[in-house]
C-alpha cells in the first residue's frame, strides 16, 4: 500500500481579514468609550430597582462623600464656562487664561468659592493630589453666602435645562442629604434624581 | 514569519528581483488588539441608574391660613428610618384620645421585613377602605439613618406598587414621643 503523501501546508494564515475586524472593533470602542471622571471621592452607590437611566447630557451633579462632603459638577464645558463667567463678575474675580482653562476641564470639584482663584493656580499634579473640603454649604436659609445656592441657580441660568443627579455613598447620612435637599428647594428644585446601581428584585 | 520569498526562478538574469507585495499583518492584528483591550476596560459600560425624587412644593407665603388637606390616619403607614439600619413604623388612629394605643414595631429592610409591613397593610387598608391604593406611606428619615435606608424604603414603594408616598421631616408630636421612644434624635 502507498503511503498516503501528506501534502505539506503552509503556517501562515492571512492576517487582513482578522486585522479588518480587530480594526473595525477599535474604532467601535474608541467612538464609544467615554472616560471615567476622576474621582474625587470614593463612593459606594446604593443599590435599587430603579430603571431609569441617567442622561446623557444637561446633567449637574452632586456628589456627597461618606463623612458628608458636597462635590458640584456640570458635564458640558459652554456651560461650566458660562458659570465661571458668573462667579468672577460677583466675586471680581481675575483670572488667567490657564485658570479658565484649568475650570472647563474640572470635572467635580468642591471647594470654598473664595478659594476658588488659588485652587485653579495649582498645577495640575497639586490640584489632583489637593484634599478638596467639599463645598461651603449653608445649614439654614438665613445664614452664610449661599455658595450653594448660587452656584445652581447660575447654573440653570446658564443652561435651563439641567437636571439635577445626586450621587450619595450608601452610608452618607441623611443629615447631609437633608441639607443638600433643602438647599435645592431653596432654589425651587423640587425634582432631582439619585444615582444608584441596578439591584434585582429578591422575591 | 515575514514573507520574504524572493522569486528565484528562472535564469540568473539582470531583472530586478520581484519582491512579494504581502506583508505580514500578525504585529498590526497584536496592536490592534492590544488597544481594543485598553479601550475596553477603560469605558464605562453599564449606566448608572437614577431614581427620580418629587418634593412637594415648599410654598412659604400660602397654605398658611389654608387647611393642609388632611389624609384619614387609618389609611397612612409611618416608617421611620432609625439608625443601625433598622426601620420603625406604626399606624396612628384616626382620632388621638386618651386611651388610644399606638402599634409600633421595628423591622429590617428585607424581604421579609419592610416588605411584609407594607403588603400587610396594604391588605388592612384594602379591607377597610376598599382599595389599596389608599394606602399612604409617610417616610421619615431620622437624622442617624444612611441615604442607603431612604433609597431602600423608596424601593419598597415601587416594588409593592404603593402610588402615593411622601419623604417628610419627622415633626408631627407623635413622631417626636416615638423617636424618645426608641432612643433616636430627631433633628
Amino acid at each position: 500500500m502507498a503511503k498516503a503523501k501528506i501534502a505539506r501546508k503552509s503556517t501562515t494564515i492571512d492576517m487582513t481579514a482578522m486585522c479588518d475586524v480587530g480594526f473595525l472593533l477599535l474604532t467601535f470602542f474608541i467612538l464609544t468609550t467615554k472616560f471615567r471622571p476622576q474621582e474625587v471621592t470614593q463612593i459606594d452607590l446604593p443599590a435599587s430597582t430603579a430603571q431609569f437611566p441617567l442622561p446623557d447630557i444637561n446633567v449637574m451633579k452632586f456628589d456627597i462623600s461618606k463623612d458628608g462632603k458636597i462635590f458640584f459638577g456640570l458635564d458640558d464645558q459652554p456651560t461650566r464656562m458660562a458659570l465661571l463667567e458668573r462667579i468672577e463678575e460677583e466675586y471680581k474675580f481675575d483670572l488667567n487664561d490657564d485658570q479658565r482653562k484649568a475650570f472647563k476641564v474640572m470635572e467635580l470639584w468642591g471647594i470654598d468659592i473664595n478659594d476658588l482663584p488659588a485652587f485653579l493656580a495649582m498645577d495640575a499634579t497639586a490640584r489632583g493630589h489637593y484634599e478638596q473640603p467639599g463645598l461651603k454649604i449653608d445649614s439654614t436659609e438665613f445664614e452664610g453666602e449661599h455658595q450653594v445656592e448660587n452656584l445652581i441657580t447660575w447654573s440653570r441660568y446658564a443652561n435651563p435645562e439641567l437636571r439635577i443627579a445626586i450621587k450619595g455613598d450608601k452610608s452618607t447620612s441623611y443629615k447631609s442629604f437633608d441639607l443638600l435637599i433643602q438647599t435645592l428647594q431653596r432654589c425651587k428644585v423640587n425634582k432631582f434624581n439619585i444615582i444608584t446601581t441596578e439591584k434585582k428584585v429578591a422575591e | 514569519m515575514a514573507e520574504m520569498e524572493v522569486a528565484n526562478k528562472g535564469k540568473k538574469g539582470k531583472r530586478s528581483k520581484k519582491l512579494s507585495t504581502r506583508v505580514d499583518l500578525t504585529p498590526m492584528v497584536d496592536l490592534a488588539f492590544l488597544l481594543i483591550t485598553f479601550f475596553m476596560l477603560a469605558t464605562t459600560m453599564n449606566k448608572p441608574k437614577t431614581m427620580e425624587i418629587n418634593k412637594p412644593v415648599e410654598d412659604k407665603d400660602q397654605d398658611k391660613d389654608m387647611d393642609e388637606p388632611t389624609i384619614k390616619m387609618s389609611k397612612t403607614l409611618n416608617l421611620m428610618l432609625g439608625d443601625n439600619n433598622k426601620v420603625y413604623w406604626y399606624v396612628s388612629p384616626d382620632e388621638i384620645t386618651a386611651t388610644s394605643t399606638i402599634e409600633l414595631d421595628s423591622t429590617d429592610y428585607s424581604a421579609q421585613g419592610l416588605r411584609a409591613v407594607v403588603k400587610r397593610r396594604q391588605n388592612e387598608v384594602q379591607a377597610m377602605h376598599g382599595d389599596k391604593n389608599e394606602l399612604f406611606v409617610m417616610i421619615k428619615p431620622l437624622p442617624g439613618s444612611k441615604l442607603k435606608n431612604t433609597v431602600d424604603a423608596l424601593d419598597e414603594m415601587t416594588i409593592n406598587g404603593v402610588n402615593k408616598y411622601a419623604i417628610l421631616p419627622p415633626k408631627e408630636a407623635i413622631d417626636s414621643l416615638v423617636a424618645l421612644q426608641i432612643n433616636q434624635k430627631r433633628k
